[in-house]
């Protein structure tokens, strides 16, 4: 059986994981087309005007996986992890199977995978898939348990600053990742010359700024001007905890990693400056931008610059940014 | 303690009467107009959502007035409006006004009921008690009277009338101080709407129910007063949240308000599995209820980037087409229209009228 899983939202953060509980269980795994424009176009003609890129893009990944595969895996992730208070992902990512669902029409029918910590452990919820795939449940014990060793040295990987593909490749092996754009691979060989004085750190959803379709490339634009890029998987999750002291009472938990990672990125010596990147028409991001920029930015910290990206972002409006914002922390540093 | 609030429909006449009970100075900002929204959406965030903003408004404008305590409701919610009281009271102190916050849900309820320590004469819990009582009354009278009036608007001889007996019974119970006068204040402004001239009409009024996020569907201000809109065009409006409900359901003290959220939830989970953090269930359980109770159509109303309701926005198209009941999808923002909101309500009537004929 083949099983279609979209590359977009978060198969950046968990693609090993499925991938491997799905072939653990005996499904052949099929992955959509890296991001373009017809792909971005077809999902922003069957979505909701006002939604944010984000879910356009999932939308047109799922149509360009519809027709390659017999089932189409679908995550809906509630909540990620066990706390004393309510804890959710973001309502979209809630919703997402029920939004698929009854809103695209000629799609092959869709297993879900429901990643509720907070009522259901894990281990359920992979055998509600294997229910779901009509693969014998004792499988799904045994998948379960390879593909969270998978998606651990995935994680390890990424903590020590590998981009989400090159970690994939490495933990996955050279099945899913032809043809994709890198963002160290693509870099001209000339920008090697240039020394790397400035080290930038970038906060926000891996969803926008590792589908380097729709950031326009980021990563390798900073390295272009000189900037050594610091991703917010790189922050240890106690770090991000010991933050998230200062500032409670979120419940959203990728937002909280976002405050944490930014409070971190602010406080740390070395780094010299912060690029936040937001997805236009995020919900969560909306406030808690507002709130890493009115509750943990001080006079002292590093320059903190927002990036908001959408459908309509032109790469030349993201370059002249990202030249500025480099030129903006040199210039302060040749100054003091 | 000069305490101040964000409006929410007739919402500020219940809570002033709470917080006026319990001694504090109460300071109401004029409605929300344009102007409200245009200040609260200089300082707010980009792309948040409008409710926010014209919050921000009223907030800002109470504090001009001299008010030195804001009062807020705030959660740890899936949906933004648990943010809301946090992110704008920071966002005021960085302007430069100075008061207290008074965030409910957050700061617990110790805290809140031991604010009013100084300010209420003689015991404490005796204060509160009667401030809830007085609450209640004027709740249930506000909704009696809107109720009231809706039921009047499209069959009232001379266009108006309705709105205005009901302007004016809304002043006299915000006026009334004493439990008693409250209730004698809702019966005479009830007996004047119930004696309005009528006509009957020449058809059966159509009956539109309106859905959506609940303060698009509740402040006049936000959707252009809809719901008089629809009652003086001779049609039949019913919004399926109101302020009273809105008000109660967190209380949890009205048991058919508990019974009727748990019915929507069941009706809606085929369609919506899991709780999304707004009122997801009563926009679809709405439509399907408007679908079998014979209604003409559906008008979903929702702020620009709404989280919970567009995930609805995408979903209404299949109840639609299988429950056959046309819906009207309209997305408000700081850049709606009067007119384009009436140009598209007019069509959609017509559209109504039309389906029915046939």
């Amino acid at each position: 059986m083949k099983v279609g899983v979209p590359r977009a939202l978060s198969y950046y953060r968990y693609f090993p994981l499925w991938k491997s509980l799905l072939e653990g269980m005996g499904a052949q795994v099929v992955l959509s087309s890296p991001t373009g424009d017809k792909l971005l176009e077809n999902g922003v003609r069957h979505c909701v005007d006002d939604i944010c890129v984000p879910v356009k893009l999932f939308y047109g990944h799922v149509l360009d996986v519809a027709d390659k595969c017999d089932v189409l895996f679908v995550p809906r992730l509630v909540s990620i992890e066990k706390a004393e208070v309510d804890t959710y992902t973001c309502p979209k990512l809630i919703g997402l199977p029920d939004m698929v669902k009854s809103s695209i029409e000629g799609i092959p029918p869709m297993v879900e995978f429901v990643v509720d910590i907070q009522e259901r452990s894990i281990r359920s919820s992979a055998r509600r898939l294997a229910t779901e795939l009509g693969m014998p449940h004792a499988r799904a014990r045994g998948a379960l348990a390879d593909a969270l060793l998978v998606q651990a040295s995935y994680e390890q990987r990424l903590l020590a600053g590998v981009t989400p593909e090159k970690a994939m490749k490495e933990v996955l092996g050279n099945g899913n990742g032809e043809g994709k754009k890198d963002a160290s691979a693509g870099r001209p060989a000339g920008s090697r010359a240039r020394p790397r004085d400035v080290r930038i750190a970038l906060v926000g959803h891996e969803y926008l700024i590792h589908d380097y379709y729709i950031s326009h490339n980021l990563p390798a634009k900073l390295e272009r001007f000189g900037a050594e890029v610091t991703y917010m998987a790189e922050v240890p999750v106690d770090v991000i905890e010991r933050e998230l002291a200062r500032y409670p009472g979120i419940s959203w938990s990728y937002e909280k990693e976002l405050l944490g990672a930014a409070s971190h990125f602010l406080g740390r010596e070395d780094i010299d400056g912060v690029m936040l990147v937001m997805g236009f028409a995020c919900g969560p991001d909306s406030i808690i931008g507002e709130i890493i920029t009115r509750e943990v930015l001080t006079d002292d910290s590093a320059p903190l610059t927002t990036l908001v990206l959408d459908e309509h972002t032109g790469a030349a409006g993201v370059e002249t940014r990202v030249e500025a914002f480099v030129d903006l922390i040199r210039r302060a540093r040749n100054r003091s | 303690m000069k305490v101040s609030f964000p409006h929410m429909g007739n919402a500020y006449i219940p809570l002033s009467a709470l917080l006026s009970n319990l001694g504090a100075d109460v300071i109401v900002p004029p409605r929300p107009t344009r102007k409200t929204i245009d200040m609260g959406a200089l300082h707010a965030p980009e792309f948040v959502c409008l409710p926010f903003k014209v919050n921000l408004g009223d907030n800002l404008r109470a504090l001009q007035m001299g008010s030195d305590t804001l009062a807020m409701v705030s959660g740890m919610w899936a949906c933004r409006f648990g943010y809301y009281g946090r992110v704008q009271h920071q966002i005021l102190r960085d302007v430069g006004f100075e008061f207290d916050s008074i965030l409910l849900g957050r700061d617990g309820l110790g805290k809140v009921y031991n604010k009013f320590r100084d300010t209420v004469d003689g015991s404490l819990l005796r204060g509160w008690a009667h401030a809830v009582r007085s609450f209640k009354h004027k709740a249930e009278g506000m909704d009696a009277l809107e109720k009231a009036a809706r039921k009047m608007r499209p069959f009232e001889r001379e266009r108006g009338s309705a709105s205005a007996a009901l302007a004016q019974g809304l002043a006299l119970l915000d006026e009334a101080r004493t439990i008693k006068g409250t209730d004698v204040v809702l019966r005479e402004a009830l007996a004047v709407i119930d004696s309005l001239e009528t006509d009957e009409p020449a058809e059966v009024p159509l009956k539109i129910a309106v859905v959506g996020e609940i303060y698009a569907v509740l402040e006049p201000a936000l959707n252009f007063d809809i719901e008089r809109q629809l009652g003086e065009m001779g049609i039949m409006a019913y919004p399926v949240m109101s302020v009273y409900k809105w008000l109660f359901r967190p209380l949890k003290i009205d048991p058919s308000i508990l019974v009727d959220e748990r019915l929507a939830r069941r009706i809606a989970k085929p369609y919506i599995a899991y709780v999304l953090g707004g009122e997801e269930h009563q926009t679809i359980t709405g439509t399907i209820r408007a679908a079998r109770r014979g209604y003409d159509g559906v008008i979903h109303l929702y702020p620009f980037t709404c989280m919970p309701e567009n995930i609805c926005r995408t979903i209404l198209p299949q109840v639609e087409a299988e429950f056959d009941i046309p819906v009207l999808n309209l997305c408000l923002d700081e850049h709606a229209s009067p007119a384009g909101m009436a140009t598209r309500l007019e069509a959609f009537v017509d559209l109504l009228r039309e389906r029915r004929r046939r």
